[in-house]
C-alpha cells in the first residue's frame, strides 16, 4: 500500500514536471501566462492580514485532491493504484478538492486580488461542472461501467472518440476550464495579479505549481482513458501509449486554447449554459440511439 | 490490521464530523463556518464509506463541496461581516473562542481607538481572554471537559456520553455567567441571537436524551451479511426499476426547484426601490477592482459610514 | 464490523443536537439553512448505519439517502433564492427583520 502511494506520488511529480515543460513550449511571449508561470518559488512572502489556518491549508488540500485522483488512472495493464468500481465518479468528486483549495487560499490571503480570484474560481466551478458530467455520461453509458479499467477494455475495438465526437469536443472545452488553461484563465489573470499565485511563496508556491500542473496532466490522462482508449495500442508497451496519448491530448488542448481570446467568467457561464449543456444533452441522446441500434462495444 | 484500521478510521471520521459541526455552530466567521460545515460533511462521508456505502459517500462529497462553495459565495456577498471582524466586543464561550482563533477582530465602535493596527487588535484580544479567564476560573472544570469533548470525540460510548453531557452543560453555564455579568452591548452585531444559552441547554438536553436512550436500549438485531461490493450497480437497477417513480419525482422536484429559484431571484415586474437600485447597479459598468481595493480591516467605521450615503445618492440620481 | 451500531448512532445524535442548537441560536438566514443541512446529514447517517447493520442486502436505504441529499440540495437552492429576494427588499439577512412575515 505504501509502495503504491509512493509510486503514485512519483508519477504525479514526473507528470507535473513534464506538463510544465510542455506548457513552456506552448507559451508565446505576450500572451497571458495563466496558472503556469507566476508562482515564484524563491520568494518569501509575509502577508499581514492572512488567515493562519486557511492560507496554508489551500495548496495542501489541492495537492491532496490531485494525488487522490491519480489513484484510479490506469497507466498500463496492471499499472493502476486501485481499480475502484466507481472510478470515474471518484475522479469527478476528488478533483473538486482543487477548487476547494484554491477558494480557501484565495479567501485566506485576504488581499483584494486573491478574494476576487476566489469568487472567480467558484463561478468557474459552476460553469464547468454540469457539462463535464455530461461529457463523462456518454462514455459511461457505452462502457456500462464506472471503472476506468472497464472503460479501457470497452475500447479494445474502437475508440470512443470516433463514436462520440461531440462528447470529445465537450471534454476538451470543459477540461480546459477545469484546469484553468488558456481561454479560461480568468482566476489567474494578470489583471488581478495572478490571483492566488500572486500571493504565495516558498513551499506553497512549489505545491501550487505541482497541483496546477498535475490537474492539467490528470485531465489529459482521464481524457485519454475516456476517449482515446487509454493504454491500448499495438507494438509499444501500454505505458508508452498512455504517455503518448496523454501528452498528445494535452498539446492539442493547449494549442487549441491559444487560438481563442481569453473569456471572462460571465461569458464562460453563458458559454456553459447556452452551448455546452445543450451539446452535452445532444451527445447523451445520440449515444442512447447508438446503444439502441447496437453500435458500439459488444455487450457481455 | 483491518480491525485496528477500522477503529482508527471511525475515530478520525467521527471526530471530523462532530468537530466540524461544532465549529460551524460556534465560529464567528461566516466563511470559516461554511468551511467547517464542509469538513463535517466530509467526515460523515468517511463514515458512509466505512459503512460500505461508498457511492453515497462520494455523492455527499460532490454535492456539498460544490454546493457549499456557492453558498459561501452568497454569504460573502450578502453578509455585513462574513470574516468575523466584529466579534471583538463579544462575550464568547470557550468553544467559540477556540474555533474563532486566528481571526483578526475589529475594535468595537464605542472604545474610542480610531487608528488601530491589526496586531494591536490581536494583543487586545489576548488580553481580553486573560481577563476573562481570571474571574471565571471556577468554571474551569467545565471548560476542561469541553476541551476533552473536542479532542476525544471518538472515545467509547460511556465516557462519550459524559463528555457530551458536561460539555454542553459547561457551554450553557458559561453563557449564563456572561449574560448576567456583562452588558449586551456588542450583541447586536453578532451572528447569534440572545437566546443562545437557552438553545445550548435545549440542544444539550436533546443530545443527552438521545444518547442515553441509545445506550439504555438493548442492542438491535444485527445481521452479519456482507453487502455486494459493487453496490453502485445494484442501486442503479433499483432506481430504474423499483423506485422509478421516486427517482422521477426527485427529478421533477429538482426541475420545480430550479424554476422556483429563478422565479424568486428574478427582478420583479413591479420593482421596489431596493431592487430597482440593484438593477441600476448591475447595469452600470463596474469600477476596476485593482484600483478600488477592499477597505482594510483596521480602518475605523467612520469612513465606511461616509461612503455609503454618497453611493446611494448616486444611485438615486 | 468491529465498531458497533450504537457508536454510529451516537455520532448521529450528537450531530442532531448541534444542528438544533444552530437552527435556534443563529441569527442569519443562511446559517439557519446550514443548521438544517446538519440535521438532514444526521438523519442520513442513521439511515445508512441501520442499513449496514440490520438489512445489508436491501439497497432501498441507499436510495432513501440519495433522496435526502437531493432534497437537501433543493432546499438550499430555494432557501438561497428566498434569502436573496428578502435581502433585496430589506437589505438584511437577519431573520429578526423578517418577523412581519408571520402576520
Amino acid at each position: 500500500m505504501i509502495a503504491t502511494a509512493l509510486a503514485i506520488l512519483a508519477a504525479l511529480g514526473v507528470g507535473a514536471a513534464l506538463t510544465w515543460v510542455l506548457e513552456r513550449l506552448f507559451w508565446q511571449p505576450g500572451s497571458e501566462p495563466g496558472p503556469a508561470h507566476i508562482a515564484e518559488i524563491g520568494r518569501n512572502l509575509d502577508i499581514v492580514n492572512s488567515d493562519r489556518w486557511l492560507l496554508p491549508a489551500g495548496p495542501v488540500v489541492a495537492l491532496a485532491g490531485v494525488a487522490l485522483a491519480m489513484v484510479v488512472v490506469p497507466f498500463g495493464p496492471g499499472l493502476i493504484g486501485r481499480d475502484l468500481r466507481i472510478g470515474v465518479f471518484y475522479v469527478i468528486v476528488v478533483i473538486d478538492f482543487v477548487v476547494l483549495g484554491l477558494a480557501l487560499a484565495g479567501w485566506g490571503t485576504d488581499t483584494p486580488d486573491a478574494v476576487e480570484a476566489c469568487y472567480r474560481i467558484i463561478a468557474q466551478l459552476v460553469a464547468y461542472v454540469v457539462p463535464l458530467g455530461l461529457a463523462y455520461v456518454g462514455v459511461i453509458m457505452m462502457a456500462r461501467s464506472l471503472s476506468t479499467v472497464a472503460i479501457v477494455e470497452a475500447q479494445n475495438g474502437l475508440w470512443f472518440v470516433v463514436l462520440q465526437p461531440i462528447g470529445f469536443v465537450l471534454y476538451l472545452v470543459t477540461g480546459l476550464m477545469q484546469s484553468y488553461r488558456a481561454p479560461f484563465l480568468e482566476p489567474f489573470a494578470v489583471s488581478i495579479g495572478g490571483g492566488v499565485l500572486g500571493a504565495c511563496g516558498g513551499w506553497s508556491a512549489l505545491l501550487w505549481r505541482i497541483a496546477l500542473a498535475g490537474v492539467l496532466f490528470l485531465v489529459a490522462a482521464i481524457g485519454a482513458v475516456l476517449y482515446l482508449g487509454g493504454p491500448n495500442g499495438p507494438v509499444l508497451p501500454g505505458w508508452v501509449w498512455m504517455i503518448i496519448k496523454t501528452y498528445g491530448l494535452m498539446a492539442l488542448m493547449l494549442g487549441l486554447g491559444r487560438t481563442v481570446r481569453p473569456l471572462s467568467t460571465a461569458s464562460m457561464l453563458a458559454l456553459s449554459w447556452k452551448i455546452l449543456i445543450p451539446l452535452g444533452l445532444l451527445n447523451v441522446l445520440l449515444v442512447g440511439g447508438f446503444i439502441l441500434l447496437g453500435i458500439g462495444p459488444s455487450r457481455p | 490490521m483491518s480491525e485496528a484500521f477500522e477503529i482508527v478510521a471511525f475515530g478520525i471520521s467521527a471526530f471530523i464530523a462532530i468537530a466540524g459541526a461544532l465549529g460551524m455552530a460556534t465560529t464567528m466567521s461566516m466563511f470559516r463556518s461554511g468551511i467547517f460545515l464542509m469538513s463535517s460533511f466530509i467526515g460523515v462521508a468517511g463514515l458512509f464509506i466505512l459503512l460500505t456505502a461508498d457511492l453515497i459517500g462520494l455523492l455527499q462529497i460532490m454535492m456539498y463541496i460544490g454546493g457549499f462553495l456557492v453558498m459561501i459565495l452568497f454569504m460573502v456577498m450578502v453578509m455585513h461581516d462574513p470574516g468575523g471582524a466584529m466579534m471583538a466586543g463579544m462575550d464568547m464561550a470557550f468553544v467559540e473562542r477556540w474555533f474563532s482563533k486566528g481571526l483578526v477582530p475589529r475594535e468595537p465602535p464605542h472604545s474610542g481607538h480610531s487608528d488601530m493596527h491589526a496586531d494591536h487588535g490581536q494583543e487586545q484580544r489576548a488580553h481580553d481572554r486573560q481577563s476573562h479567564a481570571m474571574p471565571q476560573s471556577n468554571a474551569g472544570d467545565h471548560r476542561g471537559h469541553s476541551v476533552h469533548h473536542d479532542e476525544h470525540a471518538d472515545d467509547d460510548d460511556q465516557s462519550m456520553q459524559d463528555m457530551d453531557d458536561s460539555g454542553h452543560e459547561g457551554h450553557a453555564a458559561h453563557h449564563g455567567n456572561d449574560k448576567s455579568g456583562m452588558d449586551m452591548g456588542g450583541m447586536d452585531m453578532s451572528m447569534v441571537t440572545p437566546v443562545r444559552p437557552a438553545a445550548a441547554w435545549l440542544a444539550g438536553a436533546i443530545g443527552v436524551v438521545l444518547v442515553s436512550m441509545l445506550l439504555l436500549r438493548p442492542t438491535w438485531r444485527v445481521v452479519n451479511a456482507m453487502p455486494d461490493p459493487d453496490s453502485a450497480r445494484r442501486i442503479g437497477q433499483l432506481l430504474m426499476e423499483k423506485y422509478m417513480i421516486a427517482f422521477e419525482g426527485a427529478g421533477f422536484l429538482i426541475l420545480i426547484g430550479i424554476f422556483g429559484a429563478v422565479l424568486l431571484a428574478r427582478p420583479t415586474i413591479y420593482p421596489d426601490d431596493a431592487s430597482r437600485r440593484a438593477r441600476v447597479a448591475v447595469d452600470k459598468k463596474p469600477e476596476p477592482i485593482a484600483a478600488e481595493g477592499l477597505v482594510p480591516l483596521a480602518v475605523p467605521d467612520k469612513q465606511a459610514g461616509q461612503h455609503e450615503p454618497h453611493q446611494s445618492e448616486e444611485h438615486g440620481a | 464490523m468491529i465498531v458497533p451500531l450504537t457508536a454510529y448512532l451516537i455520532v448521529g445524535a450528537i450531530l442532531f443536537a448541534i444542528g438544533v442548537y444552530t437552527v435556534i441560536a443563529q441569527r442569519a438566514a443562511v446559517m439557519i439553512l446550514m443548521g438544517i443541512e446538519v440535521l438532514l446529514n444526521a438523519i442520513g447517517l442513521n439511515i445508512i448505519a441501520f442499513w449496514r447493520f440490520t438489512a445489508p442486502t436491501d439497497y432501498s436505504a441507499q436510495i432513501f439517502a440519495i433522496l435526502i441529499i437531493t432534497i437537501g440540495a433543493i432546499e438550499m437552492a430555494i432557501g438561497l433564492a428566498l434569502v436573496m429576494l428578502l435581502y433585496r427588499q430589506r437589505q438584511t439577512v437577519e431573520v429578526d427583520a423578517y418577523a412581519e412575515l408571520k402576520r
